[in-house]
């Protein structure tokens, strides 16, 4: 049984306009330790979907349907349904957190120490001075320097890659089976983006927990990850082990966006691009979402029927009518 | 003798930090501090560097946005930091520039047509009927429908927004474009379009670029040549294929081999750097990248480092410096081994 899995998740916003499905139809899984990147591009619903694994959508959003089962010491709790002051203890719990923005995740007028410790608290009988002496030791294993100093610092007297860290440090605090990372390094520089992802890859080895990183960097997933599916428009269109993914990507949508990185021009060249924008949820188009944006689109099949996540090879799943069939001539 | 179309000598922007009651100067934050280079008509200096490197600070200095407190900044030998009023506007219509948030940098207020119009009024560029010509070609240049002139912002996605920005830029007819960050908000999609659409404007119009930016790979596919700041200074400027194949500075090193590639062919040996920047407001003594530098030396604690060029591959590094001459100038030959010292962090002696 996998650490998480997601059957058919529907997550969907109720405006005044109508009903706007952000996640429609998601399934996903990850086993214990694994590392699982989901991609996209703004809008993709590849956040909604972490946010409904934590029950964290906000009104007028709700999760209309579908099964998040987590699975820890034989015990599986579907988190679709969970009561809150159960999902109060997942969270932060069972699942670690770390977002984009550590500034405005961070309360800045609690010292770091004390947000620490608090984690701890809230999900462990610990007294003060052992809470304290958690989070200590938290700081160290993110490598915060000189942290019996810092732990007594506030948010604002440290730089964007530490509080990176003591994030880090809160969502580990209480060995999570599995931390959910939301952009965890976008805000960040490239060389402190390093030194995180380093940060990450090395305490899932020594800690065994599994990591649900969501990113729009097609870079960052390649070299953390073990696993990735990438959304567009709601749905999961591509599913591989890393390797696989980007050797050999088979949806267009994934051919699309490897192809316009500007690393993929020939020189000289011009950039391949994908015309036109991802659709808005109120306007997703009939049969297969990319058709309108898809140089392989063929009538009637793509314009009239949504295509299944058919496995084309072993492990690889893709969203696409004509699968397989356009390889020959998709290689950017 | 030509002169360089952008020519940029021992440039420095300094901002006041101010304390107290009386709002006393009490030091200055050295956001630019002493940079030089040269742009020729018709090509794009690539200008990359973390967050706070004064890379925005750079561009803004060239246009006035800030005044600069030193050294010197030529426009087709124009002065620009001595001219005012008239001669000042007249040199602004030559160097546009087109920012990184195209959610901010819109007057959502404003139609898309008084956002381009704006700029013509101040120029007294053309009649009514000549102006209109002049944005809709504007509009049909960047690849955006005419009928947007009647429309706000709001009503566009950021890439159109970001067209709309490189309109109201490109309708004044302008030599010389600062393009801040243009695309680092985008989507990977639609950054790939605006990329095409500013190499296509650069050709048609034979506009001259600099190009600011923190993604590596989009500046080395638009860019020329290349400049790598850090804390004030240009750390390393040269070729950008040149660059890009033979990096002699440690932290242009550092700063390669951090991005994470797709393709395993392109990665780098990864050099972590470790700690942060340090404040502007106090630039370290000697070279200002030491106290992060795996190869720093005593020298490098105590005396900033010249610049060394060989045939328009300039650095300020004492190591670098040593390497190249140990290996009789092959450049490609000090890089490699410049990778492995910085790599391995022991200096050689």
């Amino acid at each position: 049984m996998p650490l998480l899995s997601i059957e058919d998740l529907v997550t969907a916003f109720h405006t005044p306009a109508g009903r706007v499905p952000a996640v429609d139809g998601v399934s996903l899984s990850i086993d214990a330790g694994r590392t699982l990147g989901l991609v996209g591009e703004s809008g993709c619903g590849k956040s909604v979907t972490a946010m409904s694994i934590l029950q964290l959508v906000a009104s007028p959003g709700r999760i209309e349907s579908g099964r998040i089962l987590l699975s820890v010491d034989g015990d599986t709790a579907d988190l679709a349904t969970l009561p809150e002051p159960a999902m109060r203890q997942i969270r932060g719990g069972k699942i670690g957190m770390i977002f984009q923005e550590p500034m405005t995740s961070l309360n800045p007028v609690f010292t770091i120490g004390d947000q620490v410790a608090e984690t701890v608290r809230l999900h462990r009988k610990a007294s003060r001075s052992e809470a304290r002496a958690r989070a200590l030791e938290m700081l160290e294993l993110v490598r915060i320097a000189d942290p019996a100093r810092r732990i007594d610092e506030f948010p604002h007297q440290l730089s964007g890659g530490m509080r990176q860290r003591v994030m880090i440090a809160m969502a580990l605090a209480c060995d999570p089976s599995l931390v959910i990372a939301d952009e965890p390094t976008t805000a960040l520089d490239v060389t402190i983006q390093a030194q995180i992802l380093e940060l990450l890859s090395d305490l899932r080895r020594r800690l065994g927990t599994a990591i649900l990183l969501i990113t729009h960097d097609l870079g960052v997933v390649a070299e953390t990850c073990d696993e990735v599916a990438v959304m567009y428009a709601g749905k999961i269109v591509e599913r591989a082990p890393a390797e696989e993914l980007f050797s050999n990507p088979l949806h267009p949508y994934t051919i699309g966006l490897l192809a316009a990185r500007p690393e993929s021009a020939a020189a000289g060249g011009r950039l391949r691009t994908i015309p036109g924008t991802v659709p808005p949820p109120q306007h997703y188009p009939s049969g297969c979402r990319f058709h309108p944006r898809c140089e392989f689109a063929r009538e009637p099949m793509c314009k009239g029927e949504l295509p299944q996540l058919r496995e084309i090879t072993p492990g690889h799943f893709v969203r696409c009518h004509y699968a397989g069939e356009l390889e020959a001539v998709s290689r950017p | 003798m030509t002169h360089p179309f952008v020519s940029v000598e021992d440039l420095q922007t300094h901002f006041p930090v101010r304390k107290g009651l009386l709002r006393r100067v009490v030091g200055a934050v050295r956001a630019v501090d002493g940079v030089s280079f040269t742009i020729s008509r018709g090509r794009t200096l690539g200008l990359v560097g973390e967050s706070g490197c004064g890379k925005t600070t750079v561009g803004r200095s060239l246009l006035r946005l800030v005044e600069p407190t030193g050294g010197r900044v030529r426009l087709d030998g124009t002065d620009v930091r001595g001219v005012d009023g008239a001669a000042l506007r007249a040199l602004r219509r030559r160097m546009q520039v087109v920012f990184q948030d195209p959610y901010g940098s819109l007057n959502p207020r404003m139609t898309v047509r008084s956002i381009l119009e704006e700029g013509l009024l101040i120029h007294a560029m053309g009649t009514a009927a000549e102006r209109f010509e002049r944005m809709r070609r504007a509009l049909e240049r960047t690849g955006m429908p005419a009928d947007a002139l009647a429309r706000y912002p709001h009503e566009f996605s950021g890439g159109q927004r970001q067209r709309i920005a490189i309109a109201r830029a490109v309708v004044l007819e302008p030599e010389f474009l600062v393009l801040d960050e243009p695309v680092s908000a985008l989507d990977v999609s639609i950054q790939a379009q605006v990329v095409n659409l500013l190499e296509e404007l650069r050709r048609e119009l034979g506009l001259t670029y600099l190009f600011i930016s923190h993604d590596l790979s989009v500046v080395e596919y638009l860019s020329d040549d290349v400049a790598v700041m850090y804390l004030g200074r240009f750390v390393e400027t040269a070729e950008a294929k040149r660059l890009y194949a033979e990096p002699l500075h440690p932290y242009t090193l550092a700063l390669f081999s951090a991005v994470p590639s797709v393709d395993a062919a392109r990665r780098r040996r990864r050099i972590i750097l470790s700690g942060d920047v340090p404040s502007p407001s106090r630039p370290p003594e000697g070279c200002r990248f030491h106290p992060r530098c795996p190869l720093a030396e005593q020298v490098c604690r105590e005396v900033d480092p010249p610049a060394v060029s060989l045939d328009g591959h300039r650095f300020h590094c004492h190591v670098a410096a040593r390497e190249v001459e140990a290996a009789g100038g092959d450049t490609a030959a000090a890089s490699r081994r410049m990778a492995e010292l910085v790599s391995t962090g022991a200096a050689a002696v």
